[in-house]
This record gives structure tokens, C-alpha cells and sequence, in this order.
């Protein structure tokens, strides 16, 4: 009886979820944590202790525009649904602006070595802004374009927070100050670890998916193979490869000139080619599979050479299979690359580490938080990339 | 013109198709037919060589077509197929010019093509040139596919059972516009089915396989009174075999003048034409099989035009009733008269009785 009840009112019950739990955080957790010194724990700041008493009224306004978004009655439900996702940017804003606004007035006269840190509901505001967007995006059906336009305006309001001094005063951003040096460079080196990794696997993987799309008799072998890889936990792979490869450095001179050796950048890259490879082979190998016999046989009966079959007919269907493949890969090796900072290989794996050792947590977030922010970079942009490769006249079908 | 010369192909030491030949005139339309697994489809791909000959000979124009290159020779050679093989990332434009542009035909040459065949599938540029396969009804598919098969202008045209998987009405009308292609285009035809009524329908010549065997290779009327042995018997179908031969006679074949008075002492000729100021009959008086004195309305249903086959000359007689029907001009003008004589294969006797 309550859910038909409810099922009258509620207009959006994604919407009216998701605000309930934001509204629950306010109440219960802390949206900040304010601590002596780098390392002691904090003291709680709740959110109507943080915000200047202007920002508390416009995050109540925002919330009354999200419950109405949320309710059947007073707007239909696409206007519902623009309201949503335009109340998530102010949301986001306020969310950053309120934080670091507390950290400035906090800090005034606090000794040098305090810090604030943000708390849950820091994240749990910024969180919810995310799923409300999602949420609306998909009901709201939007195209490509307008998506992306999105994702552009999220970025640009996250951009304008950052770029100024107003999230400076913050533990995280005085540990990035400290390491920004370092910052770059293990960024560039978490890049460098990826894409070297990628280019050999799919080098490697590429033609492999073609052959076994063209000899049946090796693709099970291969499948097996690639299999047995995909299983063995990366620490495992990372700690049997010392051996080998520290003995192959020492007996091949040049290769140890090169930087072959037992830790470092040799058996990370190894390793991630190794896991990325039966995405890739699989992907490459199913999309060709997929490919209608029908474009093939009209294919060669009407006169084109294999490889022109190849090259203008199976690549260009199978793309979008493909580049799934690539997409599912390349979020695994961001990931990965950060368990290779154990054996030294750097990227951003060497803050989490170095920040657990210290048990300093902002440290940590340093490491983990850029590498979730690549992970979702890479993801977009890929799913973009895997939209744009569909044969143009099946691509406005693609709503899922 | 091609020429099969003792085709043979074998499957681990099984002949599938066992010692074919058969010659077809340029200009001909030429159907494979016999049950499933008899190496009809077998046949028409050695052609153009999708699947490699075990013995046996391939004349196409003289050529050998095993001294070609394979790409270049089915660059020569339409190909259609059942499923139509569209490509699905490139328009119904891109489609068609899929072999002018293997051959490196100049752009606006291949513009003009296309819009060439367009035109003659009927099918409107301006609202299909940029639409893609998954945007056709599988009748529209279908006719892209014949007019990507057609566009290079090749020497011949192989046809791999092209309807068999579209819904009947459609089929008729592809049909249809088959036949008006290849009376306007005159090329040879190469074209695989299973569906006896299909080959009687298109073909100038029919070839009947069974079991890799060529059994009979014949004209369609030929095929039908001569049939080599109980099996061609058996295959034609005997129930139906007179409406078979009537769907290969055509009104003009045996049509007569038009009846403008009564002769009342002829039998079966006790009607007459009521005609406007234009010539076009009005209605008609007597022949009714109810009333053989009444008068009948002329309506556009249940005129005959001269090219159209005798089955459908008398399915219009029993289905309006009528023991005659009036034979019109494209204008509608009243130019002969075919009646139950003509059905029965009796022509124009009456010759001598004009008005």
C-alpha cells in the first residue's frame, strides 16, 4: 500500500533516494574534520557548522528545487528531469566553494600546522550531484553532443575550484603542494606506464584476434592461454617475474643498459601487456566473428581483394567490438599500474603507498583520487570514441 | 554467352555437381532449379569462381574463366544474393557504387550510375541515396542489391535465390521488375531457385538438377509438355500443370478482334461491345455466366492488357464472372477481345468475322 501511496507522489524515485540519503549525510556525518597537525585525527565539522549562513541558504534552495524535481506533481516529468541536472552544477559548486571557504575562515588563526581535511558528506554531496546528473542524463535521452556538453560544464565549474586559492588552504592540496613537483611527474610516468603498455598489447593483440578469426583450430589454444594470464593476481605475476628478468638483465648487458631488471618499469609493463591482452584478442576476435556472412560473401562476389574485405568491410563493423576491448583495457591498466608502484615502477601507486606507510590519509586520497579521475577520463573519452566508430546509420539506435 | 563444359565438383570424393553442361545465349535468362542439395547454388558460384572447380570447363565469352584472376573476374560479373549482403555502413548510394569504385570510375560517373539505377528500381534518389541498409524494407534491400549487382554494367548477372526471403506480395512485384530489367538491360541472367513457379515466371531456359545431375535443360513451355522423365514430371507438379502453361501464354498470343454486334447463331460468341466516343468499351452485353443477356459495366479490373499472361486472364474471367474480357491499349482503347477460346489455346479463329 505505501509503494502504490508513494508511487502517486513521487515523481522520480532515483531522485527522491538519492536526496533522502544526501539529506541523512547532512544530518549525521561530518562534512569536514579540522586536526592539529598533518598526522593527529580530527575534530568533526558537521555542515551547518561549516557553511556562512548565505551558503546554507542557497543549498536549501537547491534541495527544494531537486525535491520538487523529485515529485510527480508540480512540473512535468522532462521538465523534471532539466530542472535535476541543472541543480547538480550549483550542488557541485557549493559543494567545493563551501569546503574551502570553511578551510580559509578556519585557518586564520589556527597554528600553521593545522589542517581540514573533507569529510563524508563532502563526498556523499558530490556523489549524489554525480548520480542525479546520470540519473537525468538517461532519462532525459540526450545525444552524444549534449552529454558531452555536460561533462564539459561539470568539469569547467570543478576547473574554476580548483584554478584560484580557494581549495588551497586544504590538507590534500598543501600535501600536492608540497609533492607538485613529484605530482607531474608521477602523472606523466602513470601515462607512460599505460600507454606503454597498451601499444605492445595491442601490437601484439590485434593480429592475434585476426588469426584466431581465421584459423579455428589455434583459437581455443590461444583462448586458453590468455585465460590462464587474466587469472594470476598481479602481485603473483609481478613477484615471478623478479627472478627471470633481474637474471635476463645481468646475462643480456644491453637489455640491463635499457633498464631490464628484476623490479621497476620492465616487469610492470610485462605484466599489463600480459592482462590486457585477452580483452583485446577477444574483442578483435568476436567482433570479426560478428561480421554478417552475407557482407562477406557479397563482398568477394562482387570482386574486392582480401584486403580490401579486410580493410573496408571487417575492420570498420568490428570497430566498435574493438574498441570496447580497448576501453575495458585501458581502465584496468590505470588501475594496475598503481599495484606497480610496489616494484617501484612509480605513477601514482607511489603516494598510496607512501601515504599508508605514514598513515597520512590525504596522502593516499593524493594517489587514489587522481587515478579514479584518469579511470573515468579514460572511460568517457573511450565510450565516445566506441559511439563515433558505429556504422553511421545504426549510431542514433545506440540509446542503451 | 557462357558455357558449362563437363562442371564437376567434388566434396571428399562425393560429385555434388557431376558432369554439367549446358550452353546459355547472351541475352538469356537462365534458371538453376531442383530440390535442396541438388548443386544448383554449387554451380553458380563456380562461375564466378566463389567455389573452385574440380574439373570441367567455364566459357564466358570466350574466356576461360580460370585463366583470370578471381577479383577480376567477378568484377566482370554481377552477384546478388539472398540475404542481400549489404554493406551496413555505407549508403544505399555507396552500396551500388560498390564495384565502379573497385574499378576506379571517375566520381561523376559513378553519380550518374547510380542515379541510373535508381531510377530503373524505382527508387527515389533524393529520399534513398543516403539511407542505410537497416533503413529498407527487405523489398527495398533487395532491389539496392540487384542494382549493386547491376552497376559496373557487367557481362552477366548471378543471381543466388535473391527472393526467397522476402514475403510473397513482394516477391511478385520483384519479379516483375526483374523481367522489365531484363528485357530493358538484355543481359544474361544466371538465377538459382527452388520455387518452380519463380523459374516458369522469369526464365528463358531452365535447367533442372538433381542429385549434381543435369536432367533437363529446356525451355519453359518445352519442360512442361516434354518433360524428360517422371522426375521433371514430378517436380513441375502435375495438379496444376495447365494454369503452369497458361502462366507462359500471353494475351496478345491469343487474343481476337472485339465483338461489336451480335452473332447470335455462333456459340459462345452471343455478346457484344458497347464502346464511347474514344474507344474505350463501356460494357459489355451477353457472356455473363448468370445472365447471358445482360449488361455488364466495363471495369478496369477486369480489362486484359496484351502482355499479360493467360492465368491471369482467367483468374479475372472466374473471378468477375465473365466469359470474355475486353483487351485494352495503354490508353484504355478496346484493340481485341480474349475469351474462353484463347484461354483454351484456340487462336483469333474468328479472324475472318471482324465487324
Amino acid at each position: 500500500m505505501a509503494s502504490a501511496a508513494s508511487h502517486q507522489w513521487v515523481g522520480n524515485r532515483v531522485l527522491m533516494t538519492l536526496l533522502v540519503a544526501a539529506v541523512a549525510s547532512v544530518g549525521l556525518l561530518p562534512f569536514a574534520s579540522l586536526s592539529p597537525n598533518r598526522l593527529a585525527s580530527g575534530q568533526s565539522v558537521m555542515l551547518w557548522q561549516a557553511l556562512a549562513s548565505w551558503q546554507l541558504a542557497a543549498l536549501a534552495l537547491i534541495g527544494i528545487a531537486l525535491l520538487i524535481a523529485a515529485l510527480a506533481k508540480p512540473m512535468g516529468p522532462r521538465a523534471s528531469q532539466w530542472l535535476a541536472l541543472a541543480a547538480t552544477l550549483p550542488l557541485l559548486a557549493l559543494d567545493f566553494y563551501g569546503l574551502g571557504d570553511y578551510a580559509h575562515r578556519a585557518l586564520v588563526d589556527a597554528s600553521p600546522a593545522a589542517r581540514v581535511s573533507q569529510g563524508a558528506t563532502f563526498w556523499i554531496l558530490l556523489l549524489v550531484s554525480a548520480l542525479i546528473a546520470i540519473d537525468a542524463l538517461q532519462r532525459l535521452r540526450l545525444g552524444l553532443t549534449r552529454r558531452a556538453l555536460y561533462g564539459a560544464l561539470a568539469l569547467a565549474v570543478i576547473g574554476v575550484c580548483f584554478s584560484g586559492e580557494l581549495l588551497a588552504p586544504l590538507s590534500i592540496m598543501r600535501e600536492f603542494a608540497n609533492q607538485e613537483e613529484n605530482f607531474v611527474d608521477q602523472l606523466i610516468r602513470h601515462l607512460l606506464l599505460v600507454g606503454g603498455a597498451l601499444l605492445p598489447a595491442l601490437l601484439v593483440g590485434l593480429p592475434l584476434g585476426l588469426l584466431a578469426n581465421r584459423r579455428a583450430r589455434l583459437r581455443n589454444g590461444l583462448f586458453s592461454v590468455l585465460n590462464v594470464f587474466q587469472t594470476l593476481p598481479s602481485i603473483a605475476v609481478f613477484g615471478l617475474l623478479i627472478a627471470p628478468l633481474s637474471a635476463l638483465g645481468r646475462a643480456v648487458p644491453w637489455l640491463g643498459d635499457l633498464g631490464v631488471s628484476g623490479i621497476g618499469v620492465a616487469p610492470a609493463i610485462i605484466a599489463l601487456v600480459l592482462y590486457s591482452l585477452l580483452p583485446i584478442v577477444r574483442n578483435t576476435y568476436s567482433g570479426l566473428a560478428g561480421v554478417s556472412s552475407g557482407a562477406l560473401e557479397a563482398a568477394r562476389g562482387m570482386g574486392m581483394t582480401p584486403r580490401q574485405i579486410l580493410w573496408q568491410v571487417e575492420i570498420p563493423l568490428a570497430l566498435p567490438v574493438i574498441l570496447s576491448g580497448l576501453r575495458i583495457v585501458t581502465v584496468q591498466a590505470i588501475g594496475l599500474v598503481v599495484v606497480a608502484a610496489l616494484i617501484g615502477a612509480g605513477g601514482f601507486g607511489a603516494f598510496i603507498f607512501q601515504g599508508l606507510g605514514q598513515y597520512a590519509i590525504d596522502l593516499v586520497l593524493l594517489g587514489a583520487i587522481p587515478t579514479i579521475v584518469l579511470a573515468v577520463i579514460a572511460d568517457f573519452v573511450l565510450q565516445i570514441l566506441v559511439g563515433l566508430s558505429r556504422p553511421p546509420g545504426t549510431r542514433q539506435e545506440n540509446t542503451a | 554467352m557462357i558455357e558449362l563444359q563437363g562442371l564437376t565438383k567434388s566434396y571428399a570424393g562425393t560429385n555434388v555437381v557431376d558432369d554439367v553442361s549446358l550452353t546459355l545465349e547472351t541475352g538469356e535468362f537462365g534458371v538453376l532449379i531442383g530440390p535442396s542439395g541438388c548443386g544448383k547454388s554449387t554451380t553458380l558460384k563456380m562461375i564466378n569462381r566463389l567455389v573452385p572447380l574440380s574439373g570441367g570447363r567455364i566459357i564466358l565469352n570466350g574466356d576461360d574463366v580460370t585463366d583470370l584472376p578471381a577479383e577480376q573476374l567477378r568484377r566482370r560479373i554481377g552477384y546478388a544474393i539472398q540475404s542481400t549482403g549489404l554493406f551496413p555502413h555505407w549508403s544505399v548510394a555507396q552500396n551500388i557504387a560498390t564495384v565502379p569504385q573497385l574499378l576506379k570510375w571517375p566520381k561523376s560517373r559513378i553519380d550518374d550510375r547510380v542515379d541510373e539505377l535508381m531510377a530503373m528500381f524505382h527508387l527515389d534518389p533524393v529520399e534513398f541515396r543516403h539511407k542505410y541498409p537497416h533503413q529498407l524494407s527487405g523489398g527495398q534491400a533487395q532491389r539496392v542489391g540487384v542494382a549493386r549487382a547491376l552497376a559496373a554494367d557487367p557481362e552477366m548477372l548471378l543471381m543466388d535465390e535473391p527472393f526467397g526471403a522476402v514475403d510473397p506480395l513482394t516477391r511478385e512485384v520483384l519479379q516483375a521488375e526483374l523481367k522489365r530489367v531484363h528485357q530493358q538491360t538484355g543481359k544474361t541472367i544466371v538465377f538459382v531457385t527452388h520455387d518452380m513457379d519463380e523459374a516458369l515466371q522469369l526464365a528463358t531456359r531452365i535447367a533442372l538438377l538433381n542429385g549434381g545431375r543435369l536432367v533437363q535443360y529446356d525451355r519453359p513451355i518445352e519442360m512442361m509438355v516434354k518433360p524428360a522423365d517422371d522426375f521433371v514430371r514430378e517436380f513441375i507438379g502435375q495438379a496444376d500443370l495447365g494454369l503452369k502453361l497458361l502462366s507462359r501464354r500471353w494475351v496478345h498470343q491469343y487474343q481476337r478482334a472485339p465483338s461489336l454486334e451480335h452473332h447470335a447463331t455462333l456459340p459462345g460468341l452471343d455478346h457484344c461491345w458497347q464502346l464511347d466516343d474514344a474507344g474505350r468499351p463501356v460494357a459489355l452485353e451477353g457472356a455473363r455466366l448468370d445472365d447471358d443477356h445482360g449488361v455488364t459495366p466495363v471495369k478496369a479490373e477486369w480489362t486484359a492488357k496484351p502482355e499479360m499472361s493467360l492465368k491471369e486472364a482467367l483468374s479475372r474471367m472466374v473471378w468477375y464472372r465473365v466469359m470474355v474480357l475486353p483487351v485494352v491499349d495503354d490508353a484504355g482503347k478496346l484493340i481485341g477481345e480474349i475469351g474462353m477460346q484463347g484461354i483454351m489455346g484456340i487462336q483469333a479463329e474468328a479472324e475472318g468475322r471482324v465487324s
